[in-house]
């Protein structure tokens, strides 16, 4: 091994780098860009709001009373519809997807459920029959009606249970099994390292062996005291050293914008490493079996992408049918999103341990593969 | 190291197969130390198989090869340090300039006092040190690719057809870079499918075609020994001087633009064209002897011109 020598890569490697703006921008800008705009979307996650549309015929106090309850507890924002407005066509030409007419008569009703007489409730007037009718105007198609919908439900549901004047049979306790509670967020930005990781040492392993081959650089290199142990180490080093500062990119922002409470140990290391080993030596693979740089690269984006989405990098891998998160456990990736999520997020070695256990093993076997595959000389 | 009057390359029965394809065959010749030797032949002939085998990126398939002393199977690492190698069609790194990929080289040879600005005096590349590799014209990527395989100072350079692709003036560039590196006493290989390039830098010309050598030595010795004779040509000459010539024995050959070569054995023969054509009154604007080039000689020893004719493009 020459330090020289693989300082003199390195310092190749870097320059190459910087002066590529669009290698530049997938490693650092685009998993940035993704933590900032997924982490806005999911940031009020727990206190969602939702725009609701009311068109308020009976123009009451008692109206705008129910209205104000609504928006209460900030899960509504109201805007009113022009009384004489014909709700479904206003609902269709503005798109709603969800429209709430409260009748006219709406305080008439109030008063007699009530029985009230001059304010002041009244048993002996009380009609428990009185009933009002609010309609809902609705676009079944749409995918966010379903929670705004129950929302709705469950706040209409809430006045009923208020009027009745009895407490709730029915209470609930709430138990998370988390210990702290824990944003979306912080489940989201193991996942953006680990897959930027994957990503540059993939392309970056297609890259020094298929298109440098391709080009001939490999060639005039074989002519040169250059070996190729030193030659691999150079490029293994200089993806460890990207993958750190794309990592370490990821989390300034994030600490920044978010504030995320994540936490830093020898795991996140561990797991850069390992990852850069299993994806470089996939990398090499396939440019063995591709010989073409451009096919290789082709290759390299149909195992990228899919991975990046069938191994819960974005979203949850519960929210996937089963057969797709059976196959989510055959991918390396999975076992770098979830053994990242566990060092950085539960405080949970065990299943840290577990994973580099797994991508450990397999980043072995395919780097020694992939070694192995890679010739350095030309033909024999 | 080399002992006085040890050849810097000797190659015996060098032999490269690759499965039926015989690419050199019982190949055997020496190099001597501050000589430059040039491979010539057609595209596939076998010289880069052969450059390569010698300067230890390909395994021959039998044969000695010897550089420098050593035997290149066996002794790559100590003889790398002391060759130069552009190979054919030199590419470097993209985003890199030309002073730094000179600095790489050196790095990677740990010759870190290696005289950068030198190297790029020698190849005239001054004015574009700073440019990176991607924005080099092909010329100006392969006078590079020279300076690049002089980093180490070596005792042999290896150059693959230095000047494939070029235009006649950037081949001349080339030229005069090599014609500089053999007065500093290197030792050059060179490999050209440009007879014409050979025939004016080599000591020696080695003939090669589909995998043996069937010509070598100096150029003028070649030409002498395979080409004996002149070449008359006459240009725009008349239906008269066509006549008198082949009434005369000889065997004229026109071409479109009705100029005509003849081919004569001995320089009286000239003379006694011009009698016979001022006697007939024959019209022709100029006349001109030459003798053949090594293009001539590598026709007569390759066939002809069908096989001159699939000299396209890089090996």
């Amino acid at each position: 091994m020459s330090p020289g020598v693989i300082g003199a890569n390195l310092v190749v490697s870097f320059k190459s780098f910087y002066r590529e703006k669009s290698a530049v921008f997938f490693t650092i800008a685009f998993p940035i860009i993704l933590i900032l705009v997924f982490g806005t979307i999911f940031m009020n996650q727990d206190n969602v709001s939702f725009d609701l549309h009311v068109q308020d015929l009976d123009q009451t106090t008692s109206s705008a009373q129910l209205l104000r309850t609504l928006e209460l507890d900030g899960r509504f924002k109201i805007a009113a519809v022009d009384p004489a407005a014909n709700a479904t066509q206003y609902a269709r030409d503005n798109k709603l997807n969800l429209l709430l007419v409260i009748p006219l008569g709406y305080q008439k009703a109030l008063v007699q459920r009530l029985g009230l007489v001059g304010g002041v409730p009244s048993a002996a007037f009380r009609n428990s029959s009185a009933s009002v009718t609010v309609t809902y105007i609705y676009d079944a198609s749409s995918s966010s009606l379903s929670p705004k919908m129950q929302m709705l439900q469950s706040a209409l549901g809430a006045v009923n249970q208020g009027m009745s004047g009895e407490p709730p049979f029915i209470r609930t306790a709430d138990t998370p099994i988390l210990a702290r509670k824990f944003r979306f967020i912080e489940f989201f930005v193991p996942g953006i390292i680990a897959m930027s990781v994957m990503t540059s040492s993939l392309s970056g392993a297609v890259n020094v062996n298929a298109e440098l081959r391709q080009k001939g650089v490999i060639r005039k290199l074989a002519t040169t005291p250059i070996t190729h142990g030193d030659w691999v180490l150079s490029n293994i080093l200089y993806q460890i050293i990207l993958a750190v500062l794309s990592a370490t990119a990821i989390l300034l922002v994030s600490y920044a914008v978010f504030k995320v409470g994540l936490r830093i140990d020898g795991w996140l290391p561990t797991f850069i490493v390992l990852e850069v080993f299993a994806f470089a030596g996939i990398g090499m693979i396939l440019t063995r079996v591709a010989k073409e740089a451009e096919s290789a690269m082709a290759a390299a984006n149909a195992i990228m992408y899919p991975m990046m989405f069938l191994s819960g990098s974005f979203f949850p891998l519960e929210m996937m049918p089963g057969f797709l998160q059976k196959i989510a456990r055959i991918l390396p990736l999975y076992y770098g999103n979830e053994g990242l999520r566990a060092a950085m997020v539960l405080a949970d070695g065990v299943t840290a341990l577990r994973c580099s256990a797994v991508i450990g093993v397999f980043a072995a076997v395919v780097f020694v593969v992939g070694i192995m595959t890679t010739k350095w000389e030309e033909g024999k | 190291m080399t002992t006085a009057g040890e050849p810097a390359i000797d190659v015996a029965h060098l032999t490269k197969r690759y499965g039926n394809l015989l690419a050199v065959d019982d190949v055997s010749f020496t190099v001597r130390m501050g000589e430059l030797f040039a491979f010539v032949g057609p595209n596939g002939a076998g010289k880069t198989t052969t450059v390569e085998i010698i300067d230890t990126i390909r395994p021959p398939t039998s044969g000695t090869v010897r550089l420098l002393g050593m035997d290149v199977t066996k002794r790559k690492r100590d003889i790398l340090p002391r060759i130069g190698v552009l190979p054919q069609g030199f590419t470097s790194f993209d985003r890199i300039t030309v002073t730094e990929t000179i600095q790489y080289y050196a790095r990677l040879f740990s010759r870190p006092k290696t005289d950068v600005e030198g190297l790029i005096d020698l190849v005239n590349l001054e004015d574009k040190s700073a440019e990176l590799f991607q924005n080099l014209s092909g010329g100006l990527k392969q006078r590079l690719g020279i300076a690049v395989a002089l980093v180490n100072d070596p005792e042999v350079v290896f150059l693959d057809e230095p000047t494939t692709g070029l235009d006649p003036r950037a081949r001349r560039e080339v030229w005069d870079v090599l014609v500089g590196l053999k007065k500093r006493g290197k030792t050059i290989v060179l490999t050209t499918h440009y007879m014409e390039e050979a025939e004016l830098l080599a000591d020696t010309v080695a003939i090669i075609s589909k995998g043996r050598i069937i010509a070598m030595g100096p150029p003028e010795e070649l030409i002498r020994a395979n080409a004996k004779y002149l070449v008359l040509t006459l240009k725009s000459a008349d239906e008269r001087a066509i006549e008198t010539v082949r009434t005369m024995g000889f065997e004229p050959v026109q071409d479109d633009h009705g100029n005509i070569t003849v081919k004569v054995d001995h320089p009286s023969d000239v003379r006694r064209i011009l009698n016979a054509l001022t006697d007939a009154e024959a019209s022709f604007l100029t006349l001109d002897v030459r003798k053949p080039s090594l293009d001539a000689v590598f026709l007569e020893l390759t066939g002809g011109v069908r096989q001159r004719a699939a000299e396209t493009g890089p090996e």
